[in-house]
């Protein structure tokens, strides 16, 4: 009989358990992503957006898209950090404009318990989980050689950068001037720090250009930079003496490609940028960030004339809407 | 005896439960096992027939959008051989109706733009590539062709993703060739609206396997998805599933575009049959409780009453005079079984006590007819000791030996009564004596010490007269000096103990032995035995003779029995 009873008790013990597995259906909870970009208005920006929304739809996530007017507004952006943490973002996508001076902010995120997610330009800050973005030293590179193996002769580079505090212009710099070095037969004229505008950035690259005739080879770092360098070109009739090599894809720069302003783009894979980031801030907030890698080096091509119309540049270079 | 009745009786529980749990088991495992099975294929079959649907309604659409085309195509074609004012209004009008045109090109028979038709947006003035026109293609085909999406690259700062539709015109006309740009808003809102399931989707590729419309096609391009649509562009119509997706394609008209529909074993399929599985899990749970509590309750039901009936049994079997029977409850089986058993309780009582009676009244005839009995040797022996007297003229003795003679007798049957009054019983010792000890001619001595209390209560006749019998043949007979019998009555609580303590030789723990067992003896007519069966079967086993001798010392015989009153002994 007390057998009887414990085997009474433990069925029905099974039971309560199977039943509350039962109706225990796993619910799927909705994580709040914020991404801070360096600027909204580019065309570099828009797509990293788009692919951010891709994937926010894609895993269920409630995305926040924010980013300061102009590219280097770093308090603008320690702002919204604060303010997206205030908001109860649960994991932030973040491009820093300034590399160290965003660092106390994205640490302070990182201390309430919010993912960081370092898209584009990295920050410094141990808080990052992932890097996901060019690799930039080797896209300076690629920019170099793009003009080293186009132009013949002795080159006298004129290079266009933006923020100096900003990371990724900097490694793009300095894997520029490394790969033009190695080839011995270049020479690096001047280098300028403009603004991540294009009225601002045509301005000092025509007076750039101004100041050293001698410049054939002009490398601009971003897509508003190349945007001005382009005009400036052009605008001084400059387009057949310079070889301007520009970064990303923007309509000018596309146009320039084609009428000869605009030599070589470096186009770098924003979207996947975008989507990337936020599937890396899911999936951690989910619990699968461990099979994360801390950098993650999306492709980087290199456009110019002859290949603009293939298949695979004209993916790289237009948006598909 | 207990502990193994009670192992084979947990035994037989646990084998009945165990025996409905694992039949119940057995069945439902083979029932839940074809049941998912089944429903596993129906899942899979309604998965393949959704996905089929969808996607027959997106190549229906896509078909009339295609055909639509074809018509707006065949307007623009016979505006080409209006005049170029007419055309103009007849074609900006058309862009402004059909809105997901971007362009309309006409071409020379050499492959030269002629004409472009566009709101908004004018052609470069030098196009590095026009890749709406592929001249070789154009001049293969005689009939309107679909090229792969590419990107508008004819104007400036606009580079929309389109499609293009190539139509040859008939000759006579300015152009050779006229070209519609469409752009993907109206395919788009085709496809991307088309879910199957929660993550399953269309996309729309051609007969080359290039994707012409993806819902994700800038993940595609972006290069983090792909399709395999190089297989797909092989295989024929029809719905293919595999592990993990179900692929369904579907030509579109005759346009060589195909739909496929792309949708996810897991979510239709998977998570049902484990929803499915879940459910029978929990069900599997509940009916094998309920076997259990069914099982357990019968086991109960049958095994309870069965072991209340075991035990009564058992402590019939181990008192069967004080037993007293009390039904068990149960089903209608175990009360038969239980009112049976008391039937047969109540029967082996009556025969049990009936042997009994029967017993005593058998034992009771025999010792009344051993008590009628009359030694003949004494009879002999007290008349020659009578003549003998008589002889001698000791007429006074002679008269005294016939009265004790006389009395032994009466008092010997006392009118057949088994009780008499101890009075009577004392009367009967005391004429015993005087008899023997004429004949022993005064070799010993006797006395009596009764309580007067006794005298008035009941006791077995011709108790004392073999204990004196004894005394005198093996206690005195043998000794030189003279012997002495003392005869003791009195109260011991609810008991008359009578005693008989002689002087004599007194007997070994063996002769003591033998007394008690042996029968009567040729001499007497009655032995010792016989008076402590007598009494044994009288008043109890606690009752009897109690012998104590030692030798050259003397014996004493201890005689008890209870107190009894005239009328009552029938009631004790």
């Amino acid at each position: 009989m007390k057998r009887s009873k414990c085997a009474l008790i433990c069925a029905a013990a099974a039971l309560a358990m199977l039943c509350s597995c039962a109706s225990a259906a796993p619910v799927a909870e909705q994580h709040t992503v914020a991404l801070i970009a360096k600027s909204t208005e580019t065309e570099f920006w828009l797509s990293v957006f788009a692919g951010a929304e891709a994937a926010a739809a894609e895993y269920n996530a409630k995305l926040t898209v924010v980013g300061p007017e102009t590219e280097e507004d770093y308090e603008t952006q320690n702002a919204m950090v604060e303010q997206a943490v205030e908001k109860g973002a649960q994991a932030i996508v973040f491009s820093a404009i300034d590399y160290e001076n965003n660092a106390t902010a994205i640490d302070a995120a990182a201390a309430a318990g919010v993912k960081i997610v370092a898209i584009d330009s990295s920050v410094d800050s141990s808080a990052v989980s992932t890097y996901i973005g060019t690799d930039n030293y080797a896209a300076g590179r690629m920019a170099a050689l793009a003009a080293l193996e186009r132009v013949e002769g002795d080159l006298k580079v004129g290079i266009v950068n933006y923020d100096v505090s900003s990371a990724n212009g900097q490694e793009r710099e300095e894997g520029a001037v490394d790969e033009f070095k190695e080839s011995g037969r270049a020479e690096i004229v001047s280098v300028i720090n403009t603004l991540a505008e294009a009225v601002h950035a045509q301005a000092d690259t025509a007076a750039l250009l101004m100041d050293h005739p001698e410049i054939n080879v002009l490398l601009a770092f971003n897509e508003p930079t190349s945007v001005g360098a382009a005009n400036a070109v052009r605008e001084l009739g400059l387009s057949d003496d310079v070889f301007l090599v520009g970064f990303d894809s923007n309509v000018a720069t596309v146009d320039g490609l084609q009428e000869g302003s605009v030599d070589a783009l470096v186009v770098q894979n924003s979207y996947a940028m975008g989507y990337l980031g936020v599937e890396a801030a899911c999936k951690m907030l989910s619990g699968q960030g461990g099979s994360l890698e801390t950098t993650v080096d999306t492709a980087t091509r290199v456009v110019d004339r002859e290949n603009l119309f293939t298949m695979d540049s004209q993916k790289a270079l237009f948006a598909f809407e | 005896m207990k502990r193994r009745a009670v192992r084979t009786r947990l035994r037989t529980t646990t084998i009945f439960v165990t025996m409905v749990v694992a039949v119940v088991v057995v069945i439902l495992c083979c029932c839940i096992f074809f049941f998912l099975d089944r429903y596993r294929t129906a899942m899979v079959q309604s998965a393949r027939t959704s996905s089929a649907q969808a996607v027959s309604q997106v190549s229906n659409t896509v078909e009339n959008y295609l055909s639509d085309m074809e018509q707006s195509m065949r307007l623009v074609e016979q505006s080409m051989t209006e005049s170029a004012d007419s055309r103009n209004k007849l074609l900006s009008a058309f862009l402004r109706f059909r809105p997901d045109v971007v362009a309309v090109t006409s071409y020379s028979s050499e492959g030269e733009l002629l004409d472009c038709w566009s709101i908004g947006h004018e052609p470069k003035d030098s196009i590095l590539e026009n890749l709406s026109f592929d001249y070789e293609r154009a001049a293969e085909t005689n009939a309107p062709y679909l090229t792969a999406p590419h990107v508008e690259s004819i104007f400036e700062g606009y580079y929309p993703w389109v499609v293009t539709m190539t139509a040859p015109l008939p000759s006579g006309t300015e152009a050779a060739w006229v070209s519609l740009d469409l752009s993907f808003s109206s395919i788009s809102s085709y496809i991307s609206n088309v879910g199957i399931g929660q993550r399953g989707y269309c996309f729309l590729m051609d007969s080359d396997g290039n994707i012409v419309y993806h819902p994700q096609q800038q993940l595609l391009y972006a290069g983090l998805k792909s399709e395999d649509t190089v297989r797909l562009a092989s295989l024929r119509d029809g719905t293919y599933a595999d592990d993990t997706v179900i692929y369904c394609v579907a030509s579109v008209g005759d346009s060589g575009w195909r739909v496929v529909g792309v949708s996810y074993v897991d979510e239709l399929v998977n998570r049902n049959v484990a929803e499915m599985i879940r459910l029978s899990a929990v069900l599997t749970v509940v009916v094998l409780a309920a076997a259990l509590l069914t099982s357990w309750i019968l086991s109960r039901l049958l095994g309870r009453p069965l072991r209340g009936l075991a035990d009564a049994m058992e402590s019939f079997e181990s008192d069967a005079d004080h037993f007293t029977y009390r039904p068990v409850g149960g089903t209608r089986e175990v009360q038969e079984l239980s009112g049976s058993f008391e039937h047969m309780v109540v029967r082996i009582q009556q025969l049990m006590s009936t042997v009994r009676e029967e017993e005593v009244n058998l034992r009771k005839t025999e010792l009344k007819a051993l008590q009628a009995q009359i030694n003949p040797h004494f009879l002999y022996n007290t008349l020659d000791s009578i003549a003998w007297m008589c002889e001698q003229g000791r007429n006074a003795d002679a008269v005294n030996m016939v009265h004790a003679l006389a009395r032994l007798f009466r008092i010997s049957i006392s009118k057949g009564h088994e009780l008499i009054p101890v009075a009577k019983e004392i009367e009967h010792a005391e004429s015993y004596l005087q008899i023997q000890k004429y004949r022993y001619k005064n070799q010993f001595t006797y006395a009596f010490d009764v309580d007067p209390e006794c005298l008035e209560y009941l006791c077995n006749k011709i108790t004392l007269q073999p204990i004196i019998e004894n005394a005198i043949n093996h206690g005195l007979d043998l000794m030189v000096e003279e012997g002495h019998i003392d005869v003791q009555v009195k109260q011991d609580g609810g008991d008359i103990v009578f005693c008989v303590i002689d002087n004599g030789v007194g007997m070994s723990g063996e002769q003591i032995e033998a007394v008690l067992q042996r029968g009567p003896s040729d001499r007497t007519g009655i032995g010792i035995k016989n008076v402590n069966d007598r009494l044994k079967i009288y008043f109890g086993r606690q009752y009897g003779l109690h012998i104590t001798s030692e030798l050259d010392e003397g014996t004493c015989v201890e005689i008890r029995m209870p107190k009894v009153r005239e009328g009552e002994y029938e009631t004790k």
